[in-house]
């Protein structure tokens, strides 16, 4: 069998995305710079052969889906889950904490300027934060995180595929920023183009 | 406030209008995000906010949905209010001609306004790739959708399938009834009664051996006991008159098979 074919079968059967050293582990004959190989291999012959589905990186890991442009058809069945979608203040929420994880609920309730235990406690159900630690102080205030769930609810590879702060309007520290809102329209065109991107996010 | 930088706002914008000065409270996540609103919907530069009209408007607002609110999130934009009516006291104090920015009395407020636009940001950012994810279908990776209830399904079987299923139906058991066994009344169980009885008593009433029993099988079984032993000549059957008493004697062969049982 040759390592694409490999690769393939395995990714084929998981239901969750798998990491190359993971899926080197199907045979003694790979290892993860063979097995990265097999997934550019595998990739470009989807690519040319015009398939509904590619293959792509979520997590850390790789991931057999469906090409966007078929959505409209799987959405036409039940039986086909599809994804819920998070709330204005999950959101919101959720953004803080991937961006100042590890933090406690106080801290992101001075950001947001409104009571979050219920947003937490809905994003602790949907698996996309948990809590991660404890921090010093008073209470010993339980503190969040995100999950390997949310990288996969968001399709982000890692935490760094994040916008990077310096593409946001920065939090103010002593001086004015000149004009902050003309970074946002960049950086939504990047993150589109990241998305719309063929293979990876 | 002027009508042409009112109207000039697009999306969200919509629901603020000059006059009647109307914006939906419920529809904001929190103090921050409606100050930002009334910032961003009037053009107002975030570093020179005039914070005695943005205070009046945000009052107004606050008056008007103020009993929509929950109570805990009517707490939060009274907070915001009182931290606004402080911010406009201090700029009322007398001042330098030129103050750091630090030392502005609206800097951490300036602060906070903006580090929540910079998360409100990423918010739309994680929004938009969530959509984007969507779109993407992977193989039952997702949590499945419930089953509906067997119930709610629709029948989809032959007829001989049905036969076939109602075939496979245990019978229904009985329901349980709890019930005492009765205990069998032999004959010769009665006979030796009798024997022993005549044995000790020399005569005994007839009547008096159905009483105790008020059951036909005893009382069956009693009187083809007596008939036996009087087969027998065990006892003897005696009656003075019709409808006087019987009485059952024990017979001297009877006493003598008595003391050979013993």
């Amino acid at each position: 069998m040759r390592p694409e074919q490999i690769v393939e079968a395995t990714l084929f059967a998981s239901q969750t995305p798998l990491t190359a050293t993971e899926l080197a582990r199907a045979d003694g004959s790979l290892d993860v710079e063979v097995v990265g190989r097999a997934l550019a291999a595998l990739r470009e012959q989807y690519e040319a052969q015009e398939r509904s589905f590619q293959l792509y990186q979520i997590g850390g890991g790789h991931q057999i889906l469906t090409r966007p442009e078929f959505a409209p058809y799987l959405e036409r069945f039940d039986s086909i889950p599809r994804s819920p979608t998070l709330s204005v203040a999950a959101l919101e929420t959720l953004a803080i904490v991937a961006y100042r994880q590890p933090i406690g609920r106080v801290e992101i309730e001075e950001v947001r300027g409104v009571s979050c235990s219920s947003v937490l406690r809905t994003l602790q159900e949907w698996e996309v934060i948990e809590v991660v630690g404890r921090g010093e102080g008073l209470g010993r205030p339980l503190l969040y995180g995100t999950t390997r769930r949310f990288l996969d609810h968001f399709g982000l590879e890692s935490l760094d595929a994040l916008p990077e702060p310096e593409e946001l309007p920065v939090t103010l520290q002593t001086e004015p920023i000149e004009a902050p809102a003309t970074t946002i329209p960049m950086l939504a065109e990047r993150q589109s183009a990241r998305i719309a991107g063929t293979t990876s996010w | 406030m002027t009508q042409t930088s009112v109207e000039s706002i697009a999306g969200r914008g919509a629901l603020f209008r000059p006059e009647p000065f109307h914006v939906e409270l419920e529809r904001f996540q929190g103090p921050l995000d409606l100050l930002l609103h009334l910032i961003r919907a009037q053009d107002i530069d975030i570093f020179d906010i005039p914070i005695a009209r943005i205070t009046e408007q945000f009052q107004i607002v606050l008056s008007e949905g103020f009993q929509m609110l929950e109570l805990d999130r009517a707490g939060e934009f009274l907070e915001m209010a009182a931290t606004l009516v402080r911010i406009k006291a201090q700029l009322l104090l007398p001042r330098q001609e030129h103050v750091e920015w630090e030392d502005d009395p609206r800097a951490e407020l300036v602060r906070r306004l903006l580090e929540y636009e910079h998360f409100q940001e990423v918010a739309h950012v994680l929004s938009s790739a969530e959509a984007a994810r969507a779109r993407h279908f992977s193989k039952g990776h997702l949590e499945p959708r419930p089953t509906p209830a067997l119930q709610d399904m629709e029948l989809e079987v032959t007829l001989a399938e049905l036969l076939d299923a109602a075939a496979r139906i245990p019978e229904a058991q009985p329901e349980a009834v709890h019930m005492a066994p009765i205990r069998v009344v032999t004959v010769s169980e009665k006979i030796s009664l009798l024997r022993r009885l005549v044995r000790k008593a020399k005569r005994l009433a007839f009547d008096k051996l159905f009483k105790p029993w008020g059951t036909r099988p005893h009382a069956v079984a009693s009187l083809l006991a007596v008939l036996e032993t009087a087969r027998q000549q065990v006892i003897r059957i005696e009656q003075a008159q019709p409808f006087d008493p019987i009485w059952l004697h024990a017979t001297d062969a009877g006493e003598k098979e008595e003391s050979e049982e013993e």
